[in-house]
């Protein structure tokens, strides 16, 4: 194989392994502060990029076409929209339950996947179809030997770091970051030093729907596509992400993320079977692990939790 | 001088039985008030219910006139409580700093907390030689003085203290109740729930006696050590 095409792999699962990413720190920051699944994670993501669609289209209507400006106003309102929506499930579906079995949480987020997922594709137009996507990113490439490399996928991937590194600078070093990890850790303890619990919930619940909001606008952007589908694989890749990095830890989070994508990249790839098979692979690999180490690849006793 | 808190026919209950059945107490400001136990007499109940993590299904608790026996825990502290729990209860993987960063939570300013953690290193000059160090990691007597510290960094007007010698070397219980009258000197008052009889009656003002959920005597120090309520309590 060549180089430049090699290269595109490497690139193709860098992208699929940030979008993964940042979906499994939505369910490992979720897991770390409520020990919940929240599993309408993915379909929140899907809302997020149809929020960022319906902006796009309603904005182009009333006559706006500046693509920087497009562009931050797709992101801003699915950022705010799915940061809203998820202290609603937090407050009203999440909480409410605290007394109950964990098990009721995940049945009931469960559903309300299925109705999100069912809401956009019923009451979108022709939601049931796949819609394009607008490319709002410039999509020059730059020739660096035999690798092109589009400035669309590296602006996104930058982002991407960025995000991440900024959470982590968030949950370090602000006092924000510190209550949450103390929520994490001790909840009633939290409370006792004067921590509002309830507020550090919600928080934690918008960061994490935000982030699956930034993550269905990346996947948009970088296949030109949406459909109303698209957030119930992710939703499942992220939560194995998560899983097999160790819930609970963001390191494990990206560590699942990037493995998962690397998975599916060798599958599609290196394996002498059709490409089809890469999700196929990807999880026999994800069981085997699960197989091998139940608790994850980074265990919760020695890494911090969130 | 403020931080007065009065207990009044507190009824608190876990999945509807009873563990406390009518509490009434008060701890005076300025003051070192003990409420003595034996195990499962209900004395971390009746923390739980001033901190609002058990709210009280009966009764009221009133703090420096502010009856907030039905507030969320987070503005119980507000209103100048803080507690060292049972157990200690620092966060085992957050450092030294960040727990004691932790208890000043409600400050607003970086600086009075900057200068209270001075203090409490001036206090506990070991936590300044581990401000890096997980809290988890270090040994039960740090992190007592851990527990402590955090306690102090809200500056309350009143500090409950869910019993201090558990789990500790007979030296270190000696120094820490030698903390607590430090502290107490101060002005905050203290409410203090022990088992430990003899120690606790030493620095104690007054004290009250705890049994199967009822305050069973009330006294001086003095009072108390004479009854043989007290052994009963205890041992009956």
């Amino acid at each position: 194989m060549d180089v430049g095409l090699l290269s595109q792999y490497i690139m193709n699962g860098l992208m699929l392994g940030m979008m993964y990413t940042l979906v499994a720190v939505g369910f490992t920051l979720f897991f770390g502060v409520l020990d919940i699944i929240k599993f309408s994670h993915g379909d929140v993501l899907t809302v997020g990029a149809f929020t960022g669609l319906a902006t796009y289209i309603g904005l182009r209507s009333v006559g706006v076409s500046s693509t920087p400006l497009l562009l931050l106003a797709v992101l801003v309102v699915a950022i705010l929209a799915m940061a809203a929506l998820g202290m609603l499930i937090a407050r009203y579906l999440v909480l409410p339950l605290r007394s109950a079995p964990a098990l009721n949480t995940l049945l009931i987020t469960l559903m309300l996947g299925t109705v999100l997922r069912e809401m956009v594709r019923l009451f979108y137009p022709q939601g049931a179809n796949p819609k394009p996507f607008p490319a709002l990113l410039p999509t020059d490439s730059i020739n660096l030997g035999q690798f092109n490399l589009r400035l669309d996928n590296a602006i996104m991937l930058a982002a991407g770091v960025t995000i991440i590194v900024g959470l982590r600078l968030l949950l370090n070093r602000t006092k924000l970051g510190l209550a949450i990890r103390a929520v994490a850790q001790d909840e009633e303890t939290a409370r006792t030093m004067g921590i509002n619990f309830t507020a550090i919930v919600l928080i934690t619940f918008a960061i994490g729907s935000a982030l699956a909001a930034i993550g269905g606008v990346m996947n948009g952007l970088y296949y030109n596509e949406i459909n109303f589908g698209m957030g119930l694989l992710l939703g499942v890749i992220g939560f194995s992400a998560a899983i097999i990095g160790g819930l609970g830890s963001i390191y494990g989070a990206i560590l699942g993320g990037f493995l998962f994508a690397a998975l599916q990249t060798i599958g599609a790839v290196a394996l002498p079977f059709a490409s089809a098979y890469k999700d196929v692979f990807a999880f026999t690999v994800v069981i085997a692990l699960m197989a091998w180490r139940p608790t994850g690849l980074i265990q919760e006793k020695i890494s911090e939790r969130v | 001088m403020t931080g007065r808190l009065e207990i009044e026919g507190v009824y608190t209950a876990y999945d509807k039985a009873d563990v406390l059945e009518g509490i009434s107490l008060k701890v005076e400001p300025g003051r070192i008030t003990c409420l003595l136990g034996s195990n499962g007499s209900g004395k971390t109940t009746l923390i739980r219910s001033i901190l609002g993590l058990t709210p009280p299904r009966a009764g009221h608790i009133v703090f420096d006139g502010q009856d907030i026996t039905a507030l969320p825990t987070h503005k119980v502290i507000a209103a100048g409580v803080a507690c060292i729990p049972e157990g200690r209860k620092v966060f085992p993987k957050l450092t030294v700093e960040e727990n004691l960063r932790l208890g000043a939570y409600q400050e607003p300013s970086n600086a009075v907390t900057e200068e209270r953690m001075a203090e409490i290193f001036r206090l506990f000059p070991r936590l300044a030689e581990r401000r890096i160090q997980l809290a988890g990691t270090m040994s039960g007597g740090e992190q007592a003085m851990v527990s402590i510290g955090r306690g102090l960094m809200r500056a309350p007007k009143l500090l409950l203290i869910d019993e201090p010698s558990l789990g500790l070397s007979p030296l270190f219980v000696k120094e820490n109740f030698n903390i607590i009258r430090k502290i107490n000197e101060r002005g905050i008052s203290i409410f203090l729930v022990e088992q430990n009889v003899h120690q606790t009656l030493a620095i104690s003002d007054y004290g009250y006696v705890l049994s199967k959920g009822r305050v069973v005597m009330e006294g001086t120090p003095s009072e108390i050590g004479k009854t043989k309520e007290v052994q009963q309590a205890y041992f009956g």
